[in-house]
């Protein structure tokens, strides 16, 4: 089944873990060269971030890309600004999960709750997001459904707004909430590698 | 404010610099390969033109690996001038890597190391990669300047498609950019957003009943739709030192910013060089063999010599180009004497090209064509005193005559350069015969004159 292959990739990973800041952080290094990383909140066990490396095809280090949680701020702000920049006042897209459901928040969207319209497209494995006033258009995936092949379903679906602020939440289906239970206790069991900076101190 | 405003384009134009070759804009051949008298630059040396024309459709149809030519003439013959045109007739996409042969000698990097980093960076590598773009119909462009004229500029960008609308700001790079471009409202462009270039795909259809004066060719497409953040498939050339700098461990892909690549491990060759034959086997890549153009090539020493007959034998090396001005001298590093100051066996690998010297005809058409070059205005018999100067002295000394008698023509107001000018700087500025003859006659009040009849030493 396609769960138990994610599940297999993940537990084949090289694990390094490091307790700091009152997260859990956890980097994965998979066979074929991607690296994920997560922070986890050290009280509540929630997933605060989750990122992705991958190498380019010529072979060159690629920019961590954020999955779940805060983008990170622009690298070499001095390197970059010379080009273009999304202007602050856009809206900001990103992830957080919480125990049962998938998140999106969508802040700055300063439009009343009726112009958005939020739809699952099963075809294309995708949620899309709409609005009636055409300012703003979002197309997603679902990447860990995608990794264990899980189908999209309709009905999982809601979203509220409030405070400028659009949410959008998917229920996690069951076997993810399984595999998420069984991850967390095989990364609880991760020896804490005293990192080279000495963060941690070594029991 | 509807009307966009109007970019200044001047403070962006560049000026580009006048180099000593950059009249030659190709090869001045016609499509059977004949070469025409005077054409793109190239004046006259019409055989060692054909014969550089046959190496390029070779080079074009790029099935043949190292094969290497040498260019041989007196000097001011045009030899580099045939070289910069295969390059130019080349375009953008075919690797063209130029050196003096001068340049592999550094303390920092071994010869051999410097020489197949010049094969590599002739070599390219046609491969997919996707990028993200930003693709969407111009809203609104507006550029704020200081009101000082110096200093940062702020620019915003309003995109959108059919679903979206978004709100950039722009860097300084961005607006100048915008500006070369024209970008005005209304059009639909494509911005790569790793490189930041800037692409004009038309102008809205929406836009198409507006009152504007616009071109015949002005096209007209639809506003995109979806997200304006696409991830797409380009497709573009990198040279094989590029991937060999980006997987050579010591310092990753900054090494290319940084410049400074030291020595790169023959291991990740040849790992590269396995992983791009994989590429081209499953389609994904194609191999582009350039030119390595190697100037003065007599200055090259005997390890590089034996080494250049080694690596032209490899599948992954490009066609070489090689000039020199010498006749029978010393190889370098040797006590032998050889042709052009190569070794026998290199030279055994060679297509010969030679150029002659100019006729007077020649010089004469050469000189004109640098006198629109560098926009100067020359009056007939200037043109005729100055082509008698190239012949009796040498094409370059006449050649720098040119501006110098530009200038006394512009500080005495005048508008064309006349006879008097010429003589002017003919005497201000002495030609080589002249000032070895001057040195004859006072060798002996100069420093340090026990002179040694010189032979120039090349070692």
């Amino acid at each position: 089944m396609a769960v138990q292959s994610w599940r297999d990739s993940l537990k084949s990973s090289k694990k390094t873990a490091l307790i700091h800041d009152g997260k859990r952080k956890i980097h994965y290094l998979f066979a074929d060269g991607k690296e994920m990383a997560e922070e986890y909140d050290l009280k509540t066990d929630e997933l605060i971030a989750r990122r992705w490396r991958h190498k380019s095809t010529l072979g060159a280090q690629g920019q961590w890309q954020v999955e779940v949680g805060e983008p990170l701020p622009t690298p070499v702000a001095s390197f970059e600004c010379d080009a273009i920049q999304e202007n602050c006042s856009n809206p900001v897209f990103m992830r957080k999960d919480t125990k049962s459901s998938f998140q999106w928040r969508i802040r700055n969207l300063p439009y009343s709750k009726d112009v958005f319209s939020v739809c699952v497209e099963p075809s294309e494995r995708c949620i899309i997001i709409k609005t009636s006033n055409k300012k703003y258009y979002k197309k997603f995936n679902i990447p860990d459904l995608d990794r264990s092949r899980l189908p999209f379903d309709c009905s999982a679906l809601s979203f509220t707004h409030a405070n400028n602020t659009l949410i959008v939440s998917y229920k996690k289906p069951e076997e993810i909430l399984t595999l998420e239970q069984e991850l967390l206790k095989v990364i609880k069991k991760v020896k804490d590698t005293a990192g080279p900076d000495g963060d941690c101190k070594t029991q | 404010m509807a009307t966009p405003k109007v970019p200044e384009v001047r403070d962006i134009m560049r000026i580009e610099r006048i180099g000593a070759h950059s009249h030659i804009r190709g090869l001045g051949l016609d499509d059977a390969l004949e070469p025409r008298q005077v054409s793109q630059g190239m004046v006259g040396q019409l055989a060692s033109r054909r014969a550089a024309g046959v190496i390029l459709e070779m080079i074009k149809d790029g099935h043949i690996a190292g094969r290497a030519v040498l260019i041989a003439g007196q000097p001011g013959t045009g030899k580099t001038a045939i070289a910069m045109g295969i390059a130019q007739s080349l375009g953008a996409d075919t690797p063209f890597t130029a050196l003096a042969g001068s340049e592999i000698f550094s303390l920092e990097m071994s010869k051999t190391e410097a020489l197949s980093q010049a094969f590599r960076k002739a070599i390219g590598v046609r491969i997919k990669e996707e990028t993200e773009i930003i693709e969407g119909e111009v809203v609104e462009i507006q550029i704020d300047r200081p009101a000082t004229g110096t200093g940062a500029k702020v620019g915003k960008l309003t995109l959108k498609t059919t679903e979206m609308e978004t709100i950039y700001d722009l860097g300084n790079k961005m607006i100048d950019s915008l500006s070369k471009e024209k970008v005005q409202a209304g059009d639909v462009i494509t911005i790569d957003k790793a490189t930041g270039k800037i692409s004009k795909l038309g102008r809205s259809f929406t836009r198409a009943r507006d009152y504007d004066a616009m071109g015949a060719q002005t096209q007209f497409v639809q506003c995109p739709e979806g997200e304006l953040q696409k991830r797409k498939e380009v497709v573009h050339t990198v040279s094989l030192h590029e991937i060999d700098v980006i997987n050579s461990r010591t310092q990753g892909f900054l090494a290319l910013f940084s410049g400074d690549t030291g020595e790169i491990k023959s291991e990740v060759r040849e790992q590269i060089n396995a992983k791009v034959c994989e590429w081209r086997e499953e389609g994904k890549a194609e191999i582009i063999p350039g030119v390595l153009f190697i100037d003065e090539v007599h200055m090259l020493d005997m390890e590089c010599f034996s080494f250049l007959n080694r690596a032209l034998e490899s599948d992954l090396s490009p066609v070489l180009i090689m000039a020199t001005n010498r006749g029978i001298t010393r190889i370098r590093g040797t006590n032998y004497q050889s042709p052009h100051g190569i070794p026998i066996d290199l030279l055994d690998r060679l297509l010969i090209i030679a150029t002659s010297p100019y006729t007077e005809k020649e010089t004469r058409q050469i000189l004109k064509i640098r006198c629109e070059e560098e926009d100067v205005e020359l009056s007939e018999e200037a043109h005729t005193v100055l082509t008698r100067i190239g012949m009796e002295t040498s094409l370059r000394y006449a050649i720098q005559l040119i501006s110098t008698a530009g200038l006394v023509c512009r500080k005495r107001k005048g508008t064309e350069v006349q006879v008097e000018d010429i003589k002017r700087v003919y005497s201000l500025f002495l030609d080589e015969a002249r000032s070895s003859q001057y040195m004859k006659e006072y060798q002996d009040s100069f420093l340090f004159n026990e002179t040694q009849t010189a032979t120039m030493d090349t070692s």
